[in-house]
């Protein structure tokens, strides 16, 4: 908890501006800095356990994706990382820490407000507000207090290109959200989280809605972003593990069974269970 | 806010500093929602204390009842008004007797003109020997009503300075209250009007004494009284139609019945004990059981709820069985027959119902619907029907017609509710199995939503015994329990109830009298009536609540 | 089945008891329902009909403007040289001031209410319906918020939720004798707007909350959870992704309670509501705060009086059904803005 405190670096103050153009992540780096380390997490929603003591480290600009059957617990880790769970009446982490650069994000003197804006997410369902779209991508920034309309244009622009969605909104950015078809609101959704320049991405499922080609097009997206961002990633769709992940993560009755490369774990998985799994003989 | 949102280039502090960043509480150490927080729960409170509130100055009001009603009691027969009433109830059988010779002349009277198509000045003539009988018969108790002249004056002259006399006690009581903080030479005047006030303590025992004394004059009074009834019946007058000499005997019987009575007022006015104390229960009972609703009487003021209570009930009664065929009928058709254009206009139109006033409805019942339905009961070919002709335009009946349409739409969208939120797979499996449409419904649908339906009509109940201007305006306003005798006629009758009563009467009380404490007693039933039923709907409900799965 | 029929036969649309049976059930179901409109229906053609005699006219400006803008007076009838007359206060008394000499030996019926108009009960309504929805909507959308933004499941919230559910069933005279109880005695408002405010309050709060509560669970999880995942606070969430889309709902609830408030008599009977009051409300104040504590005439209680305390003759009529229509079309507009309101809402709110 508070012993991890204890800061290596001095920050240095004006803090290199992040590295926009960095080269692809190698698709498997062992040696990456870890953003995201969970330790032995349980998890319980009032009585019943969900998770049982998972540990796995999330490295940065990679994409990380959690699969495994349904209600295995992959989603409740994932809305453990930016604390979403706090919303679920009972629902807390029992044992174990997660922290995030370090820090325990459960430590009583985390702002959880601070954590979110850190910590995107996109859900399983599109949930575009029915505002248009230029508003929903500068809601964030706004409930910040920005109010440059220069910057917030400049903004919108960004995280629009940043979430391939430009060249179809461009000319429509005043019109409602909820106009989009369905792969447009999904990728709204991820300009929308990166409007406010998180670290990391959480994805809950964001393709259980979309037809193939949307999903396609999604998964296009992710690629491109994981040159900026940390992605989680939690699937059904093992070919979309495969696709577009570099590490995956299985889970079982809310056990990690096996967490490594993805190509290990879909080539040559250590656990019988993983095995049967991705080969399709339950789940 | 995080300075990275002012300039693409700014620093960006790193995370762990950004989430460790202390928030300030910047309101009495609460931070901002959570004092938020506590401002949306503080409204959300208003809802507990306004109930909580509610039930104080109600029951607070309300409670002050017993004690009051308790020494209204005391004073009802230490001042021997109960003495005297024992003796009235004498006198009063003996002029419902009188009563029903003046209906048997009435019932002569018009045979005499319509059937023997008699002028009236020869029907009066046929009829003298009788009149001189019935003037014969009301004269027997001029002397018992002379002794009861005399007794009443007596005890409410007593009572009259009883009252005065508290009046005085509690004047003295308020200068000498107000003393105790007053500066000294107002406190000196206080205390010279308080002590010029010297209430009467009044010798209760002493003072009735004559009207103790009195009993052996009554007991003569009664035995010639006796005498004279008996000789009187024995000359009768005889009348050649059966009905009439069938009424006729029949007053023999009563005549028995009342000397039975008379014999034992003596007695009982002996046993009568005036030191026997009035126990905290009677003063209870007299407003529970009580069946007199007596208020600024020059005698005796009683609060007893039963007629208002019974009034309630029976106009509740008459519109539930208005409203539930028509409100839960019109529920079924709209959820399961009717077509969809159909249901667009019906169930808007029902809810708009719900939102005519109900002093409209009870205008709408003084203006037309009383004395149309007056007119209807005159109508020679529904004279069988039990209580027709209604003697009144405004009567038990008039005011549930309209109650019937306020609780209508309750029942409607309730009852409706219940019937959609039938798994609709209920419905296919029994379409599929042959069943008819109809069939489907009355063993299926309707089954299943009933435990709905019924909290349904329970809440109409609720609302039709709470309903106030419907009833006031409508219902007649007579106290009095419901005739039972008059059959089914008894729907026709009017009557007064528990919310009408209130609503009469309160604005014209002394505040914090009897009376007034008894009006808020009134409402303490209601209050627990509404409760009551609240609690049974919502448990029902949840107990028979369908699972779809 | 006696026969045996083919499939094909027995498919075949044929009317059989059963179905003869189901047809005669469904069309009592339907008269029984249509009864119910008819009845509703008579009652509003009924007033329509007379009252909408009073109120409007055939001439220009074809309504009846002193009718809506004078107070109530007495009418006077008399006889005057073989000549009916009907005249109000004002006008009787110049008439026998004129005439002073004849006037003595006519004999002059009166009937109080019967002339002038209606204007400080329409005036008091409104004042009563304004003040009572403001103080119940503040009251009542924050507790909905809170129980449906904040409040997790525990004693106090089911106490809560029992007291609301109690409150709505508590009949509206119990209101009345708590707020005659309460606020007139107890905190000695008199009779006053303050006391008939109040009291108008609680007995529609609990409407509200319920509503509100409604239209704010209506509005999808995933707009609360999109905002607070893009770090707004709870509140920020609330007030920007939550409120302003179960706005619509909680003003259709708001609408249906101003029906309500405007439509009770029994809550103000003996909290605000006077038989006959001269000034209107604001007039003849010596500050400002006094006006909380002026009572004022209201149109229900106005129609009690005439249809209770005057006796029904072709003189009285007019303005029992006069007041009647403008009081119940008034309210059946509010609602009926509000049933229409809240159809449209329906239709453009699905998500």
């Amino acid at each position: 908890m508070v012993t991890t405190l204890a800061m290596p670096e001095p920050v240095a103050p004006p803090a290199a501006p992040r590295p926009v153009s960095v080269a692809p992540a190698a698709p498997v780096n062992p040696a990456a800095r870890a953003v995201i380390e969970i330790d032995d997490v349980d998890f319980c929603y009032g009585a019943s356990k969900a998770l049982h003591d998972i540990t796995l480290n999330i490295q940065e600009r990679q994409v990380t994706a959690f699969i495994g059957p349904s209600g295995c617990g992959k989603s409740t880790l994932l809305r453990c990382l930016n604390r979403m769970n706090d919303l679920i009446d009972g629902a807390k982490v029992t044992a174990g820490q997660i922290r995030i650069d370090g820090v325990n994000i459960y430590d009583p003197r985390v702002d959880v407000i601070e954590l979110r804006k850190r910590v995107g997410m996109v859900f399983q369902k599109s949930n575009p507000f029915p505002k248009s779209i230029y508003d929903n991508i500068t809601y964030g920034l706004r409930i910040q207090g920005q109010k440059n309309k220069a910057r917030l244009d400049e903004v919108v622009e960004r995280s629009l290109r940043g979430a391939a969605l430009w060249d179809e909104v461009k000319d429509r950015l005043h019109e409602s959200a909820l106009g989009m078809s369905g792969g447009q609101q999904q990728r709204l959704c991820i300009a929308r989280a990166i409007a406010v320049e998180p670290e990391i991405i959480l994805m809950d499922e964001p393709c259980s809605a979309l037809d193939p080609i949307a999903t396609a097009k999604v998964e296009e997206l992710i690629h491109g972003l994981k040159k900026q961002f940390t992605i989680v990633i939690v699937t059904h769709n093992m070919q979309q593990a495969a696709r577009c992940s570099d590490r995956t993560a299985f889970f079982y009755l809310g056990k990690l069974i096996e967490y490594a490369d993805t190509r290990t774990i879909f080539m040559n998985p250590a656990n019988p269970q993983t095995e049967a799994y991705v080969s399709g003989r339950f789940g | 806010m995080p300075a990275s949102t002012d300039t693409p280039s700014l620093p960006r502090l790193a995370t762990r500093e950004v989430l460790l960043r202390k928030r300030r509480g910047w309101f009495f150490g609460l931070s901002g929602d959570q004092f938020v927080k506590y401002v949306f729960q503080g409204n959300a409170a208003i809802s507990i204390i306004v109930l909580a509130l509610i039930t104080l100055t109600i029951f607070k009001d309300a409670v002050g009842f017993l004690p009051q009603n308790h020494q209204n009691l005391r004073i009802y027969r230490l001042a021997g008004l109960e003495y005297v009433d024992l003796f009235r109830e004498q006198v009063t059988a003996h002029s419902t007797m009188s009563r029903y010779l003046a209906s048997v002349r009435a019932q002569r009277l018009d045979l005499l003109l319509n059937k023997e198509g008699l002028a009236p000045a020869a029907a009066m003539t046929r009829l003298a020997d009788f009149d001189a009988f019935a003037n014969q018969f009301a004269d027997t108790i001029n002397e018992q009503e002379t002794l009861l002249g005399t007794m009443t004056d007596l005890t409410t002259n007593l009572k009259e300075r009883q009252k005065v006399a508290e009046d005085l006690v509690e004047a003295k009581r308020n200068y000498l209250d107000a003393i105790p903080g007053a500066p000294p030479e107002r406190a000196a005047m206080l205390q010279t009007k308080a002590d010029v006030i010297h209430p009467e303590v009044i010798d209760f025992k002493g003072e009735i004494q004559p009207l103790l004394a009195m009993r052996p004059e009554i007991a003569a009074a009664n035995a010639r009284q006796m005498a004279a009834l008996k000789a009187l019946l024995a000359q009768a007058p005889k009348f050649t139609d059966a009905d009439l000499n069938r009424r006729m005997e029949k007053l023999q019987g009563f005549v028995s019945d009342y000397f039975q009575e008379v014999e034992a007022v003596v007695p009982k006015m002996a046993a009568w004990d005036q030191t026997k104390p009035v126990g905290w229960l009677e003063s209870f009972n007299a407003f529970a059981f009580g069946r007199e609703w007596i208020t600024a009487s020059f005698w005796q003021d009683w609060y007893g709820i039963l007629p208002l209570f019974a009034g309630s009930l029976l106009i509740a009664v008459i519109a539930l069985c208005i409203a539930i065929p028509l409100g839960v009928a019109s529920a079924i058709y709209v959820s399961q027959v009717a077509r969809p254009i159909e249901q667009k206009f019906i169930k808007p139109y029902i809810e708009f119902i719900s939102a005519i006033p109900s002093v409209v409805l009870g205008f709408f019942g003084i203006a037309m619907l009383g004395e149309t339905l007056r007119r209807v009961s005159q109508m020679p070919s529904l004279s069988w029907v039990p209580g027709f002709p209604m003697s009144e335009r405004l009567n038990a009946t008039t005011a549930a017609c309209l109650l019937a349409l306020l609780a209508i739409p309750t029942i409607f969208s309730l009852a409706e509710d219940a019937l959609n939120n039938v798994p609709r797979s209920f419905k296919e499996a029994s379409l599929a199995l042959g069943a008819t449409r109809l069939q489907t419904m009355v063993r299926i649908i309707v089954p299943a939503a009933l435990s709905g339906i019924v909290a349904a009509i329970l809440l109409g109940f609720g609302r039709v015994i709470g309903e106030t201007m419907v009833v006031l305006l409508c219902a007649g306003n007579r106290i009095a329990i419901p005739n039972l005798g008059a059959g089914l006629g008894v729907i026709f009758q009017p009557v007064h109830t528990m919310t009408g009563i209130i609503a009469q009467e309160m604005g014209e009380v002394p505040h914090y009298s009897l009376h007034y404490r008894a009006l808020f007693m009134v409402g303490v039933v209601l209050f627990l009536i509404s409760l009551l039923v609240n609690w049974l709907a919502q448990k029902i409900v949840r107990r028979y609540r369908i699972v779809a799965t | 089945m006696s026969a045996p029929t083919t499939t094909a036969a027995a498919i075949f649309n044929r009317s059989t008891p059963a179905k003869r049976v189901e047809q005669g059930a469904f069309w009592l179901l339907r008269l029984a329902t249509y009864f119910v409109l008819l009845s509703a229906a008579t009652i509003f053609i009924d007033i329509g009909w007379k009252g909408g005699r009073v109120v409007f006219q055939k001439q220009a400006p074809f309504i009846n403007v002193p009718f809506l803008t004078e107070a109530p007076e007495t009418l006077s009838v008399f006889e005057f040289d073989g000549k009916k007359m009907a005249l109000g206060d004002r006008a009787f008394r110049q008439f026998s001031a004129a005439h002073e000499e004849k006037m003595k030996h006519v004999a002059v019926e009166t009937y109080a209410y019967s002339a002038g108009g209606i204007f400080p009960n329409i005036v008091g309504t409104v004042l009563l319906v304004f003040g009572s929805i403001t103080i119940a909507l503040v009251l009542g959308v924050l507790s909905a918020v809170y129980l449906s933004e904040y409040a997790t499941d525990g004693p106090f919230i089911r106490f809560l939720r029992l007291s609301i559910v109690n409150l709505a069933g508590v009949p509206s005279i119990v209101f009345g004798l708590f707020g005659a109880g309460l606020f007139v005695l107890t905190f000695k408002f008199g009779m006053s707007l303050l006391s008939g405010w109040l009291t108008l309050a609680f007995m529609v709060l609990p409407i509200i909350i319920t509503a509100s509560e409604e239209a704010l669970k209506a509005v999808p999880k995933g707009y609360r959870e999109g905002s607070l995942a893009l770090g707004a606070t709870k509140f920020q969430a609330i007030t920007t992704n939550v409120l302003p889309y179960a706005l619509p709902g909680i003003l259709t609830s708001s609408v249906l309670a101003i029906a309500r408030v405007a439509g009770e008599t029994a809550p103000i009977m003996f909290t605000a509501a006077f038989v006959m009051r001269d000034e209107l409300p604001w007039q003849g104040l010596s500050k400002w705060t006094d006006f909380f504590f002026q009572g004022v005439m209201a149109l229900p209680y106005h129609i009690y009086n005439v249809a209770s305390k005057i006796p029904q003759n072709e003189y009285t009529r007019d303005v029992q059904y006069g007041t009647v229509f403008v009081f119940l079309f008034t309210v059946a507009a509010i609602a009926m803005t509000a049933v229409i309101l809240r159809q449209r809402l329906r239709k453009k709110y699905k998500w």
